[in-house]
């Protein structure tokens, strides 16, 4: 990290056109300051002080709040709809990441195309990431919706049963996890596509005059030139779909019997509805650690700072 | 320094400026203020309520009245929806920075967890037969019951709304039938002779709309109209005793097998189904009309169907709590006394159609012209609160409850889920197990 923070040795200050002697503090730490002040405020310490809410009976109401060490996670590996949140978040990661990755290189290859109108296209893709998602998601709610919505009219028009999506045991996830992805797609899609055009064109070239079919010109060249992009995105959508609330809370509030309730919307049933502010930090820094992990493994694994 | 040491400034502070904080809050200080400077300036209240609904033109018309009316006084109000309310409210309160009076729910039970936690103030004082104060003879006696806990009396009620049931005119008059059913019986034949299927066997028309979650509770309603409930005299669950095992079965074979309502509706689907005359009823409170007149349904209402129990409807009561830190008693009982006056509850009712939150106004000549309203009303006598006195109320009603009606409806058995729902409620309630 050295080369991070150049030493002043390799600086020379003027003021004035005059050289002023060396000062140990480096300018670096002095930038970064402000931002690092920020961060700390925001993020450090509220997590710092969610660790500690997590080892007492912490309640918002109650002036009381006894130390009681690891009761409250304790009490979570009993917790059966801890436990379910935990699955249906894994389930709800383990679809959306791929559809997105898979639904946004498709999109990024399919408009890096000097077509027409497709810059258009490029902003329609993208207009759902800079929207608000708790407007969509009440817009998502009324598409759904099995009398009322557009949806299940179009459905029953091509012959398919009436579902009434949001209320249903089996659908209700799908449908979330669509809007998730419907989301996001357009984030992925410009990083991909931003390091498409990174990759030079002789590249291509070169691949067709060896007789390169257009499959192989996609496995072994531009796979390989997206990789930084493609980790990134993975390492992305994958902590933000573990995160995923937004949705679930304005579509079904954990849905059809806790068939869509993931592990933040359980913590916040449990300090908003229940004011358990304790047991929802405990839940709080156990999915913080999934995601540490998780996001350590999968940097190590794809070994995103070697460069090839 | 490197970065890791760059890194631990940070979370080294963090941990001091977290272990440095008491783990329990300071008690709210309480300041007198000075008699001289009420009388001389005007005295603010705040009023935090959730009157986001089709009646909140009414309301604002009364607070506008209460300013113009109480120069001494002024009255600030902010309407937010009752979840972001019911977040923001019990950490304001017990933080001593709340508003003067508030409403923390539409559901009674709510008031508990500020009682407990001391963050409002009991209200005996306001209650008596003195003028300026609340006629305690005028209250209906189930709405004080609620609101009572160890002698004292918490809340003053909002309104009083009655729930009866609302009916499609034309729906029912293509089926053939003139009048609304009468009985329970009548009341599940009506509402599966009402459902319509097209060809492919999806529904279009529901013969009832029959909420289960965010709602103003319809179920209970069928429970008890059976000799069922949710809880004993003693507290303890009731949800394995027959006649509410009988009474929740019954209907749900109907949702299941005739599809009369769809399942997992909150109360504004519910709602919003019988606004668009895709369902022939619904229990429903007073303040509905005003949704369902402008939609263009040719509606009426009547009595809850009577079952093997008798009479019995489920009224709803918004209690408006004072905080036990308000700096400005007098002015909070002023508005809390003047909201129960007979004006204010007349304008209050004939502009949202609730009944009067008064048992002395039954002749009043302002409501003769008023059917609805007379019905709403005549309703009172045997209507019951829901959960009134439960403070898990959120746990019972959300975390118990609910789910199990969402299973039974979805086709497993009442018996079963039942069952386990009993026990599940009885270790909540701390009752022994049967």
């Amino acid at each position: 990290m050295s080369h991070l923070f150049p030493t002043q040795r390799t600086q020379i200050k003027t003021i004035f056109g005059r050289i002023i002697p060396r000062i140990r503090i480096n300018n670096a730490y002095l930038f970064v300051a402000p931002s690092v002040l920020v961060m700390t405020i925001f993020m450090v310490y509220p997590i710092i002080q969610a660790l500690w809410m997590s080892l007492h009976d912490w309640s918002f109401v109650s002036p009381e709040r006894p130390f009681i060490a690891f009761d409250n996670y304790a009490e979570l590996l009993q917790d059966p709809r801890a436990l379910n949140s935990l699955r249906v978040t894994t389930i709800y990661t383990f679809i959306s990441v791929p559809a997105q990755i898979g639904l946004g290189l498709l999109l990024a290859l399919a408009l890096n195309q000097p077509i027409r109108g497709v810059k258009l296209f490029r902003s329609i893709y993208f207009f759902p990431v800079i929207s608000s998602f708790a407007v969509m998601s009440i817009v998502w709610k009324f598409l759904y919706d099995a009398n009322i919505g557009l949806i299940s009219q179009w459905l029953v028009k091509l012959g398919l049963p009436q579902i009434n999506w949001l209320q249903s045991i089996t659908w209700a996830l799908p449908a979330v996890i669509f809007t998730g992805v419907w989301k996001n797609i357009g984030f992925v899609m410009v990083i991909l596509l931003a390091g498409l055009q990174g990759i030079p064109e002789e590249y291509y070239e070169a691949a067709r005059i060896d007789g390169a079919s257009r499959w192989s010109c996609f496995r072994h060249i531009t796979v390989p030139s997206l990789r930084q992009a493609l980790i990134f995105v993975i390492v992305i959508t994958v902590i933000a779909s573990l995160q995923a609330f937004d949705q679930v809370y304005i579509m079904t509030r954990g849905g059809p019997l806790f068939t869509t309730e993931t592990i933040v919307s359980y913590v916040y049933h449990q300090a908003f509805r229940l004011f358990r502010m304790g047991y929802a930090s405990a839940l709080s820094w156990i999915l913080f650690l999934i995601i540490m992990a998780i996001s350590v493994i999968q940097l190590k694994f794809f070994r995103y700072h070697e460069i090839d | 320094m490197n970065a890791i040491r760059l890194l631990a400034i940070p979370v080294i502070l963090s941990m001091v400026l977290v272990g440095c904080n008491p783990s329990t809050s300071s008690q709210p200080t309480e300041t007198d203020v000075p008699a001289a400077t009420q009388a001389s300036e005007k005295v603010v209240i705040t009023f935090w309520n959730g009157f986001t609904g089709g009646d909140r033109p009414t309301f604002e018309a009364l607070f506008q009245e209460f300013n113009d009316t109480h120069p001494n006084i002024e009255l600030k109000v902010d309407i937010q929806p009752w979840d972001t309310l019911g977040q923001k409210l019990p950490a304001a309160l017990a933080s001593g920075v709340g508003p003067d009076v508030s409403t923390p729910d539409y559901n009674v039970g709510t008031i508990w967890q500020y009682v407990n936690s001391g963050s409002i103030a009991p209200l005996d004082e306001i209650y008596g037969m003195e003028p300026g104060k609340i006629d305690i003879n005028a209250m209906p006696p189930e709405v004080l019951e609620g609101f009572t806990r160890d002698g004292h009396i918490w809340a003053v009620p909002v309104n009083f709304g009655t729930l009866l049931l609302y009916y499609n005119k034309d729906l029912l008059a293509e089926a053939g039938y003139a009048e609304p059913p009468k009985t329970m019986e009548e009341f599940q034949e009506y509402a599966a002779k009402l459902t319509k299927k097209d060809d492919a066997g999806n529904v279009i028309q529901y013969g009832i709309a029959l909420a289960e979650n965010q709602t103003i509770p319809m179920w209970p309603i069928l429970i008890w109209a059976n000799g069922g409930d949710l809880t004993n005299d003693k507290g303890c669950s009731m949800l394995n005793d027959p006649k509410t095992v009988e009474a929740i079965k019954s209907w749900a074979d109907l949702i299941v097998n005739e599809g009369i309502s769809p399942v997992g509706l909150t109360g504004g689907d519910a709602d919003n189904l019988f606004a668009a005359g895709k369902a022939a009823f619904e229990m429903n409170g007073p303040w509905a009309a005003g949704q369902y007149g402008p939609a263009g349904i040719n509606f009426d209402v009547a009595p809850i169907p009577v079952g093997p129990a008798g009479a019995v409807t489920l009224v709803s009561t918004t209690p408006m709590v004072m905080s036990a830190s308000t700096e400005n008693k007098e002015a909070a009982y002023e508005f809390l006394v003047w909201w129960i006056s007979k004006d204010t509850q007349r304008t209050l009712a004939l502009g949202a159609g609730f009944p009067p939150a008064r048992t002395d106004m039954a002749d009043d000549p302002a409501f003769s012209e008023n059917p609805l309203l007379q019905k709403f009303s005549a309703a009172a006598p045997y209507s019951r609160l829901y959960l009134p006195n439960a403070e898990l109320f959120s746990q019972i009603d959300v975390d118990i409850f609910q789910p199990a009606i969402g299973r039974i409806t979805r086709g497993e058995s009442a018996d079963v889920v039942l069952q386990e729902a009993h026990q599940q409620l009885n270790q909540l309630l701390g009752c022994p197990n049967q």
